[in-house]
């Protein structure tokens, strides 16, 4: 099994290194043929991937525990649902799956755009193929998962880690690689059109819908990561500015500003540089987004893979994307000048440009202010933080910002808006806002930031109001009917552009919950069994603390009484804490949640004591917070009718799938925050305990020695659980101690051992080397065959051997050649 | 064209100039250092009434809750520095002896306060386990 999947993905690699050699050559010489095979083995590695997937899936689901992965991340007691989403539970898994869903959604977008986009075809093939190179290559060297133990497999797994174990999380990451991956086909459009020069607007047309799909998808995997946390982690929000978070924040940004801005440019011919780059730098994001989680560089409060030799190769292939991509732009700009110059700043183009850059700036800032340990460690070695409250300080000003410009932007005209018009259009809006706002003044609502926010979300209905009826009753004085079928007839006339108002209602609602933030409450309380307390417009009665098992777990639940002012008992809830068989140690909380439109009572009963009789319970009291779970249904059927394929564009085939798909997911996300509260934790994993004993530096040293007890198929020393690796790590802590360096503790295993063999990893230093740098050597030479390849394919000697069998004089074929040249 | 590249240069200066004025004020009432507790318990008093993150491990058995309510007493320790550290709330679920802990607060000469919901326990392994890190698996099989 595992040499199977090992020799696909190589041939994997090696294939798509063919691909990318034969379209960049093909499409130099203008050779057909090369082409279609470059597309040809562009569709195998899609296909060779598939099977890849099919095969480590198998080995989960059968239980290989001699392919290290497999062993890591499931156990046989695991559900088969999760033994199969441990495809994606880790490091190596994740990169395989992208890889996977990246050939995927490659081969589809060249076979939809082959005909229609001919010229571009080759250079999307070859940028693909080139990211998809480098995925492999780091799966092939450095993250194999299909790497096996070299000795004694195991004869179970570890299991996935039970927060994982998790629905929500377990469809979550594969909607963000649908949004990150969908965003490399942009990218690879983006740059075919650079490549070629053929940079008027039809590479747009070709991407539009796909950077949708994949921002829809985005905002899926936002939005459920959002619900996971705020359901299972317990502590009353959703959104804590993390790391991983932010990461999946950043090319959201962008997308969302490359969305609006790709609209000034198909109308009035502006932002063509602007527009090239911001499908380059989201691509970018996507990367720094993997890298920033996946390399350590950035320190979480989770526990993430440090892997310093991962930061170098995406910090290489970083540097290498953008030296290339924007050495292009900048080649290009005569091609990339644009037809018009801003008439005025009153029209739609610098409402757009206004939002572009509030978004840019966005993802800088969030960018930045992730990187800001990292920054300051760098200058000056200070690990400095910045959390929550530093984000929301700035967030939530340019957040308010950019609601103002979505109930700006559709009221102002193309080109320019004059004064009457101004007024015609702004009139009911902003009375709308005004009078809320006044409202929210006379109620004292002390919160500014959540005052403006109802005031502008009124400005914004009544923007899209006033839009959606003044179009309807046109629509109703051209057909004669009424103004509800008007309306829909409206929709389905021009889906992109209401399809577009939908998902800004959907941004409305989603706001309206992010401003009931600022009311919400929380309070700790300390209960007896009979006491009460009072939180807001609740009183909490505890009633019971009960223990019961159902043979898979132990649950000890509050029963907790909660009251409203009247006194009227309005329901009882049950926080818990649950103690699993064989993880005893890491009972997990169960929220209880009252839900409403309104507001959300969520409690918690994080511990207890028996001795004492007492419950500690956490109350938060969350106003409006389902408006985000609700605004973000809306988005979806708006995204949907902005995907539904117009009759007389044939990208069908992108957008009927899409469309289903979108319809679906709806419903899940309409369903699934209400149903499924409770109904979770199946937890079978084997937790991975901390290790305590040595100090961290005798368990960096310990980490490069392997165990030969022959028990543990030679794990680090670091790593074993046996008695002899407990005393060479307390053994390594004392030579530290001692003032020994690393290098002499290695240097006396070494010379006991009589030889390197005790060393995990070879060393970095001689013949050491050698080991170190023979993938590095390989994979980069991969790349450079590649590129050789294509070059000495397409040069001119090269095509002339190359020519059909029929002319056999060579002067004859080059000057065939050349005219043929000079026809396109 | 000349007057265009003034105007726009003046125009980024500005926003620039505004930027960065805002970040550094904003900037200094938001940060707090990240240390582990040897670093800081070296020289104490360096660190007295900073705002700190402070990462370590809760010394075993160490762990003191007054009855009857949520106050609680522990130490924390990283590479033999100790340091008495108070806390009032509720706290996570993987906060016990020995797990690995991020404290949020400020030091004083009788210890470290800890402000509310300032404990952070580091989960085990969200993603991955660090290859070499605190949360390798000291496993059975």
């Amino acid at each position: 099994m595992a040499s199977l999947g090992a020799l696909l993905l190589l041939l994997s690699f090696v294939t798509a290194a063919y691909a990318v050699a034969a379209s960049v050559a093909g499409a130099r010489r203008r050779n057909t043929r090369l082409i279609e095979s470059g597309v040809g083995a562009f569709y195998t590695v899609a296909a060779l991937m598939t099977v890849a997937s099919g095969v480590i899936i198998y080995a989960f689901v059968a239980g290989d525990y001699s392919i290290r992965y497999v062993q890591r991340y499931s156990d046989s007691v695991q559900p088969i649902f999760y033994k199969i989403t441990s495809y994606w539970g880790g490091l190596d898994g994740s990169v395989m799956f992208w890889v996977f869903l990246l050939s995927l959604f490659g081969s589809v977008a060249v076979k939809v755009n082959r005909d229609r986009h001919r010229e571009l075809i080759p250079y999307v093939v070859a940028v693909i193929g080139a990211v998809e190179m480098f995925f492999l290559f780091l799966m092939i060297i450095h993250n194999n998962p299909f790497a096996t133990y070299l000795t004694e497999s195991p004869t179970d797994g570890r299991g996935l880690n039970p927060l994982l174990q998790n629905f929500y999380m377990a469809i979550h990451p594969p909607t963000m690689y649908l949004g990150f991956v969908g965003l490399t086909i942009p990218f690879a459009f983006g740059m075919a059109a650079l490549i070629t020069g053929h940079l008027d607007d039809s590479w747009l047309r070709a991407v539009r819908r796909w950077t949708m799909f994949s921002w829809f998808f985005l905002s899926l995997g936002l939005t459920l990561g959002m619900i996971w946390a705020y359901e299972e982690l317990g502590w009353g929000g959703y959104w804590g500015w993390d790391p991983v978070e932010n990461a999946g924040m950043l090319p959201w940004f962008t997308a969302t500003a490359f969305l609006h801005s790709v609209m000034v440019q198909e109308r009035r011919g502006m932002l063509r540089v602007w527009n090239v780059s911001l499908v380059i730098i989201t691509f970018l994001l996507t990367i720094v987004g993997t890298f920033l989680t996946r390399s350590g560089v950035v320190q979480s409060i989770h526990a993430f893979g440090e892997d310093p030799q991962l930061a170098r190769y995406f910090a290489a292939f970083m540097i290498f994307t953008i030296v290339f991509s924007f050495g292009w732009v900048i080649y290009r700009l005569p091609l990339l000048k644009g037809r018009h110059e801003l008439d005025s700043w009153m029209s739609k183009e610098a409402a757009f440009l206004a939002n572009n850059w509030v978004l840019l700036f966005s993802a800088l800032f969030v960018l930045f202010a992730t990187m800001f340990p990292t920054i300051t460690e760098m200058i000056n070695g200070e690990r400095l933080t910045v959390g929550p409250p530093f984000f929301n300080r700035w967030m939530v000003p340019i957040g308010l910002i950019l609601l103002v410009l979505t109930g700006t932007g559709p009221l102002l005209a193309w080109r320019k808006s004059t004064i009457t018009n101004l007024k015609d259009q702004f009139l009911w809006p902003t009375l709308a806002g005004l009078v809320v706002g006044g409202i929210v003044v006379a109620m004292g609502v002390r919160v500014w930031g959540s005052g403006l926010c109802f005031a502008f979300s009124a400005y914004v209905m009544g923007t899209l109001i006033q839009e959606v009826v003044r179009g309807a009753n046109v629509r109703r004085g051209m057909t004669g009917t009424d103004l509800l079928t008007a309306m829909i007839g409206l929709v389905s006339r021009n889906k992109r552009r209401y399809g577009g108002y939908i998902v800004h209602v959907g941004i409305v609602l989603m706001f309206l919950g992010f401003a009931g933030e600022g009311f919400s409450r929380d309070e700790q309380l300390l209960l007896k069994p009979g006491d009460e307390a009072t939180v807001g417009d609740y009183t909490l009665h505890l009633d019971a603390i009960r223990v019961t098992d159902d043979g898979q777990k132990q649950m000890v639940t509050g029963h907790i009484t909660v009251k409203d002012q009247s006194g009227a008992v309005l329901e009882i809830m049950k926080p818990a804490k649950w103690y699993f068989r064989k993880h005893e140690e890491e009972p997990t909380s169960e929220v209880a949640i009252r839900r409403s439109f309104a507001e959300d009572l969520y409690v918690v009963m994080p511990a207890f004591e028996i001795e004492e009789q007492t419950a500690s319970v956490e109350v938060h009291i969350n106003p409006l917070v389902n408006w985000v779970w609700f605004g973000f249904g809306i988005l979806a059927v708006g995204t949907g009718i902005a995907l539904l394929p117009e009759a007389a564009l044939g990208f069908a085939v992108a957008g009927a799938p899409a469309g289903a798909v979108t319809a679906t997911l709806l419903l899940l996300s309409l369903l699934l925050p209400t149903g499924l509260a409770f109904a979770q934790h199946v937890e079978t994993g084997q937790d991975p305990r901390l290790e305590k004993v040595t100090s961290p530096e005798a368990r960096e040293v310990a980490h490069k020695l392997a165990c030969w007890c022959g028990g543990c198929s030679k794990l680090p020393v670091g790593q074993c659980s046996c008695g002899h690796c407990a005393v060479e790590r307390a053994k390594i802590d004392v030579m530290l101690k001692e003032g020994k360096n690393e290098g002499e503790i290695l240097k006396f295993y070494v010379d006991t051992y009589g030889g390197s063999q005790i060393l995990s990893e070879p060393p970095n230093s001689g013949s050491g080397r050698v080991v170190w740098l023979m993938p590095v050597v390989v994979g980069l030479g991969g790349f450079m065959m590649a590129a050789f390849l294509a070059l000495r394919w397409s040069s001119r000697r090269a095509s002339v051997a190359g020519m059909p069998a029929g002319i056999e004089d060579p002067e004859m074929a080059a000057r065939l050649n050349d005219e043929l040249r000079n026809l396109d | 064209m000349k007057y265009k590249a003034v105007k726009i240069g003046l125009t980024s200066l500005v926003l620039a100039m505004t930027f960065g004025g805002l970040l550094y004020t904003t900037m200094a009432e938001g940060t707090e250092y990240y240390k582990h507790v040897d670093e800081v318990m070296a020289q104490p008093d360096a660190w007295y009434g900073k705002k700190l993150q402070l990462h370590g491990f809760v010394v075993p058995n160490s762990i003191m809750k007054r009855k009857n309510t949520l106050d609680y007493q522990f130490q924390v320790q990283s590479n033999g520095h100790v340091v008495n550290a108070t806390y009032t709330g509720v706290v996570p679920d993987t906060f016990k002896s020995d797990s690995e802990v991020v404290l949020k607060g400020v030091l004083t000469a009788d210890g470290f306060t800890t402000q509310p919901n300032g404990v952070m326990a580091k989960c085990p392994s969200k993603y991955e386990a660090k290859p070499g890190g605190a949360t390798a698996p000291s496993g059975k099989y």
